[in-house]
Formats: C-alpha cells, structure tokens, sequence
C-alpha cells in the first residue's frame, strides 16, 4: 500500500514566497558587504562546546574511539544487509544506511562542516587495511603512494559517482534493499582500499567519494570552519607541518596548506594539521555561514558542474516521490516499449532532470554575458555564478530529508535493538497509519523548518550571486541593478520548482 | 617556498598495468552487483494485509506492454517443503481490465549456468486472480516465469523467488580476497621497488 507524506500547507508557501519578494528588493538596494572576517569566533570559547573541542584536540583518542563506534555500526549494516531480513523497515542497513544516516547526514553538515569524513567507516577501514596504525604516520612502504594522473584530479570521477549513486537509489531501489545495501558498502571499501593502497593521500576522498565531495561542497555554507588561530604565526611558519607532516603525524591527505587556506572543500577534518601543528595554532571556530560560498570558494569548471548537478540530484530526489511521476514514467515506458523495473524510462527521465537546470543556468549565463559591461568567458562566468546553486540544493537538500528524517524514522530504536529484524513481520497497515500520524517532532515545526530553510538558501544565493558578479566587474564599472537579473531569475525559478514539490504530499519511502 | 612533495617515478607500462588491474577488479564487483539484479522486475515489496487473516506477502509491481502486473508469493519469505502460493494479477494499463487467458508458470534455478525450466502448471483466471501452488524441497534462488499471450504478442515476465536463508558468503568472500589481492600486490610491488632503489644505490656508489 503507498502511503504520501502531506505536502506544505499554502500559508508557509505564501508566507517563504513573502519573504523571497522581499530579499529580492534588498538585494537591488543593499550593496554587497565584506563577510570574511565578520563574526568569527574560536569554538574552544564557547562554553561545554569548547570543552569538547579541546578535548579533541588534546589527543587522538576520542576520534579513534568515534572511528570505532562508526565502523561498528558500518559492520552491522553490513551483516544485516547479507543476513539480516529482506524487509526494508525492519533491517538496520536500510533505516539506518537511508532514512537516519544518508537523511541526517546533510543536515549536520550545516552545523558541523566536515566532520563526518573524520569517522567515515569506508575511509577508516581503508586506513587500518592499508597502513595498519590506528592513527601514528605509517610506513611509506604501506602504500604505493603514487600521484593521481593530472586527468583524474577534478571532481568529475565524484560527480559519476554520485550520479550512479542516485540511479542505484531511486532507479534501482537500493534504499528499499538490504542485500543491496549491503553489497554497495562492500563495494565502497573496495574501492576506498585500492585508491588508497595506489595513490598518495586520500585520493579517494579527494576525487571519487560522492558523500565526501557532497560534504565538502554543502561544506562552504557550514557555520564552523577549521582555521589559523593566527594569521601571523602561519605566515611566519617556515616547517609548514600541517602540509608535510611530522614523524607521528600523517602529512595533510588532500595537500591543504592551513596558513593560506580560505575553503575547505577538501578538508577531511582528520585532525592532523590540528596535532601537528608545533605552535597549536589550529582550531575550529565559528563563522558567518556561506562565506566560502559567497566570497572565498574559488571557481573551477569541474567543481560548478558537481554543484549543478548537486542541484538537479537533489531535485530529482523530490520528483520521483510524486505520483505524477509514476504516472509519467509509466506513460513514458509504453511509448518506448519499457517493461520490468522501467531502468530505461527512469534514465531518460533522470538524464532530463539532471541537465534541466544545467541548461537553464547556461541560457541565463549567456544573458548576462550580454548584460555585463565587461567580456567575460563564458566558461569563467559559468564557473564563478555556480555556487549560487550551492544553497538552493543545501536547503532543498535538508528540507526534502526532514520529510524522511522525521517522518520515517519513528521505530528505529526497534531496529537498533534487532538489527537483522530476525522474526519480524513487515508493517501492519496499522502500524505504518501510527508512523505517518506520529513524526518525530509536530508538523507545523516541520513546516516552519521547511518553509525557513527554502527563504534561507534563496537569500543565500542572492548574496552569492551579488558579491560574485560584482568581484566579475573591473572596479569602475558602473553598477547596475539588471546585471544580476539572470542570476536572480534562475534562483527564483529553482526555488519556485523545489517549493512547489514541497507542497505535493510525498510517497513514503518505507 | 615551493610545497612540492617528492616526486615518484614511476614507468609508464606499470601504471598501466596497475591500472587495468584495478579496473578489472571494479567491474568484476560491478558485475557481480548486477548478477544479483538482473532478473528483477519491479521492486519487491514485503506486506502485512489489512486483516490480519493475510500472511505476510512479498510482492512485485511491474509494468510490461499493455499490462499491469502484480504478483505476490506467500508466505514472504518461504522455507523447504513448505507450501506456498503465487498469485497473478494482470490487468490493462489504458482500460483496467484484468488479462482472463491462460497463464502458464514456470521455474527454474536463478543462476547463469542453468537455463532449464520446468513447468509449475497452467492457471485460468479465478476472481480476477491466476493462483499457482508450489512446494520446494531445496533452499536456493528460483526464478518464477509468468508467460501468457495477448493481442498475438507473447508476454513472459521473471519473478525472484528465494526458498530458505540467503547465502552471503559470497559477496563477503569476494570482498576479502579482493582486498588480499590489492594489499599483498600493493607489498609485493613496494618490496620490488626498493629492491631496485638498492640496487640502483649500490650501482651509483659502485661507480662513484
């Protein structure tokens, strides 16, 4: 039986509508501002919070015994995937790989940046394969240590990835598949451990991983930021050993240099230029969210093409939780002769939705080539205006996972308790009815969140695009309101699409 | 100060060679991912009726040609020598008419050795539904072939059918002995290679 999940009511849709209107006439009112520097605070200032950043800081402990907590669990995913029960609510691979972990996940990247690539399981298991230490430098004997060929290092190996990740989900139907699941898992350690074993640093990382390169990009909207207590002692630093190491401390893996570090898109927040650093000099702090985005981040071809294809992924996440869209790609399969799965139909239809909003974006790209005052390259500008599709994916993102989060969660502590669902029963319609009247938290919170998180990321990518197209001018060109209008036509459009598929009620995923 | 690393150098034909090895390990597991997958029609789906009267079922959704066609094996998760039941539904995507011809169900081992089929029986339609009855004697992956005939077109529609436990042995053998592979040729190519930096040293300090 399919069961919907309500779609935002129209009062939060008029109401987030509202607010865009408004942010909209700021923006041609408001000049662009200086953000770099403003409001940064050091984490280890704020009370209990600075405490356990110390705590970290101090030794390498406390990681490792998160690594081992994660890769525990990783484990456990695994066995329950191969041994555990076929039904997708009752096995922890699917609630906990899908609906907690892959649902969460994006959402603690705003408030914790990076950190989950510290515990990741695939990268940590890898490590203890490969170099056999828990956390001291290893042997350089441990892995072939080999360069990543020039062709390879760009993100585009991590945008397949992730575009074969979200066929395997929604085309395939991983997230209702425990074996699958399982099988998946199996195949990112693989492909974690070669990388590794072959290539210098954490390549893998770096390049492949599309959950580390999805972090590292939602990244530069987070509000925390691993940085130079002072500026000045970098400068003066002629050993440099967050970049090269020391005896006990692995060199950084994605070759980040912390004195003149400005995006921490790469940063896998392993904590080594923390330990290495001789004058304890680096540190988390607080900062104003997007700065990366809006000011710092600097723009590559392959890394606009990651984020506007995050953008169309995280949209087609939303559309294919439509019955409109079964209806759709049911019609679409008659017509050319598609049966089974509908594998075929489904590509066609996520190849669409993929390259939709990358054409959109590369009309209005030649529009405001027009409109600006100066010639710009077209490549240059594509790559420059791309990080404004950063927020509108990053809300959308978390608004759409709230829905499974809070909604689809309920029951994991059963789960948690019988990880392999030995001698469960799938759910009852009964039970299902209590899960969808019982989220984890009320509606109207939900809703708010919801409609917040929508106003949040279009204002966020008006900033973006005003202080980016600005620096694209020479410094005495006149400035001109009508310069930003693609740019604020694309981010109108975006948002109006992801808000509509917030107000369709949605198919309940499990 | 230039933040170069040390440079390893490294010929051509080895990286090659290493690279093709990788590359015939991703697809090997790739290919056994699909292997799994590559009967399946529609997702299964495991449910509790509405009435608790109804066993648990797993049931697949699938769309072919002009049809909708579900199918349901109960119990969900059927042992040895237990009997079990497959029920069909088949009815027109443009009109919602259930199919009433003849549908003919047949069986055979879910692996790529195997292409033999047995014949499970013939159904009439009863109620708008083809029941089929089965009993295995041994654990193992089935496929469960649906065949029928409509507007002079043939319809043949495969449904995975697992009796007893699944074996997950395998893709945790594989994993592991890949894993062996790439570390133990990791060390053997490191040991070959200050093997040669020796020698080479050696060479450079004869001459010297």
């Amino acid at each position: 039986m399919t069961m919907t999940h309500p779609g935002l009511p129209d009062a939060w849709l008029w109401f987030a509508m509202a607010l865009m209107s408004s942010s909209v006439m700021w923006v041609f009112i408001k000049t662009a501002v200086d953000v770099s520097q403003k409001h940064s605070i050091q984490l280890e200032r704020i009370p209990v919070i600075g405490l356990l950043v110390k705590l970290f800081a101090a030794s390498p402990w406390p990681l490792i015994i998160f690594k081992f907590i994660s890769v525990a669990l990783f484990l456990t995913v695994i066995a329950a995937g191969l041994w555990g029960t076929p039904i997708p609510e009752r096995n922890l691979a699917t609630t906990l790989t899908w609906t907690v972990w892959w649902a969460g996940l994006i959402i603690t990247v705003f408030f914790l940046g990076s950190a989950w690539c510290a515990v990741c399981p695939w990268d940590t298991i890898a490590s203890w394969l490969v170099k056999r230490r828990l956390w001291r430098r290893a042997d350089e004997s441990s892995s072939l240590g080999l360069k990543v060929p020039k062709a390879w290092r760009n993100v585009w190996p991590a945008l397949a990835m992730f575009v074969g990740l979200t066929w395997l989900e929604l085309g395939v139907g991983v997230t209702t598949n425990p074996y699958a699941t399982a099988l998946l898992s199996l195949l990112m350690i693989v492909m974690a451990t070669i990388y590794m074993a072959v290539f210098e640093g954490k390549a893998f990382c770096k390049y492949v991983c599309p959950v580390g390169r999805t972090v590292g990009f939602y990244g530069q909207l987070a509000m925390v930021e691993l940085r130079p207590r002072q500026q000045q002692t970098c400068d003066n630093c002629e050993t440099r050993e967050c970049y090269h190491g020391t005896e006990e401390i692995e060199a950084c893996p994605t070759h980040l240099v912390m004195g003149t570090l400005t995006q921490s898109t790469y940063c896998t927040s392993c904590s080594a230029c923390t330990m290495s650093c001789p004058y304890d000099n680096v540190g988390w702090r607080v900062r104003s969210p997007a700065v990366e985005a809006i000011q710092h981040a600097r723009p590559h071809w392959d890394e606009a093409w990651f984020m506007l294809g995050l953008l169309g992924l995280t949209t087609f996440h939303g559309i294919t939780m439509l019955e409109v869209w079964e209806k759709y790609l049911s019609r679409f399969a008659q017509l050319i002769d598609d049966s089974g799965q509908l594998i075929m139909s489904f590509s066609v239809g996520m190849l669409l939705v993929f390259f939709a909003p990358i054409l959109l974006y590369s009309v209005l790209i030649r529009l405001a080539q027009s409109l600006l005052p100066v010639a710009i390259d077209f490549k240059q500008l594509f790559a420059k205006l791309a990080f404004v599709s950063l927020p509108l994916a990053f809300v959308y993102h978390i608004a759409h996972n709230l829905n499974h989060l809070i909604r689809e969660s309920r029951g994991f502590t059963d789960v948690l308790l019988n990880p392999l669902g030995r001698d469960t029963l799938p759910l009852s319609s009964g039970e299902l009815h209590m899960r969808h009247m019982n989220p984890l938290l009320s509606e109207q919170l939900l809703y708010g969140l919801q409609a917040g998180l929508m106003v949040f990321g279009f204002w966020l990518a008006l900033q973006i695009l005003q202080h980016r197209t600005k620096e694209a001018l020479i410094e005495k060109t006149t400035w001109r309101g009508y310069y930003l209008l693609p740019g604020i036509i694309f981010i109108t459009s975006v948002t109006a699409f992801n808000l509509w598929l917030l107000v369709q009620p949605m198919i309940m995923r499990m | 100060m230039a933040l170069q690393q040390e440079d390893v150098v490294i010929s051509g034909d080895y990286f090659l060679k290493l690279l093709k090895i990788i590359l015939v390990m991703v697809l090997f597991l790739l290919g056994i991912a699909a292997a799994q997958a590559h009967h399946v029609l529609g997702r299964p789906a495991y449910s509790l009726g509405a009435d608790s009267n109804t066993p648990p079922s797993m049931q697949v959704e699938t769309q072919i040609g002009d049809f909708y066609v579900t199918y349901m094996a109960f119990p969900a998760f059927p042992k040895p020598n237990e009997q079990g039941r497959v029920n069909l539904y088949a009815s027109r995507i443009d009109n919602g008419l259930p199919f009433d011809g003849k549908v003919t169900f047949k069986v055979r081992d879910d692996n790529w050795f195997s292409n033999e089929a047995e014949t499970l029986g013939v159904q009439d339609i009863d109620d708008s539904v083809y029941r089929q009855g089965f009993i295995f004697q041994e654990e193992g992956d089935y496929i469960i072939t649906a065949e029928f005939s409509s507007g002079g077109e043939p319809y043949q529609i495969d449904f995975p059918l697992r009796i007893g436990e699944p074996v997950a042995v395998g893709p945790i053998g594989i994993t592991v002995a890949v894993l062996f592979f790439v570390l133990i040729t990791v060390n053997v190519l490191q040991r070959k290679r200050r093997f040669s930096l020796k020698a080479k040293r050696a060479r450079e300090e004869e001459y010297s």
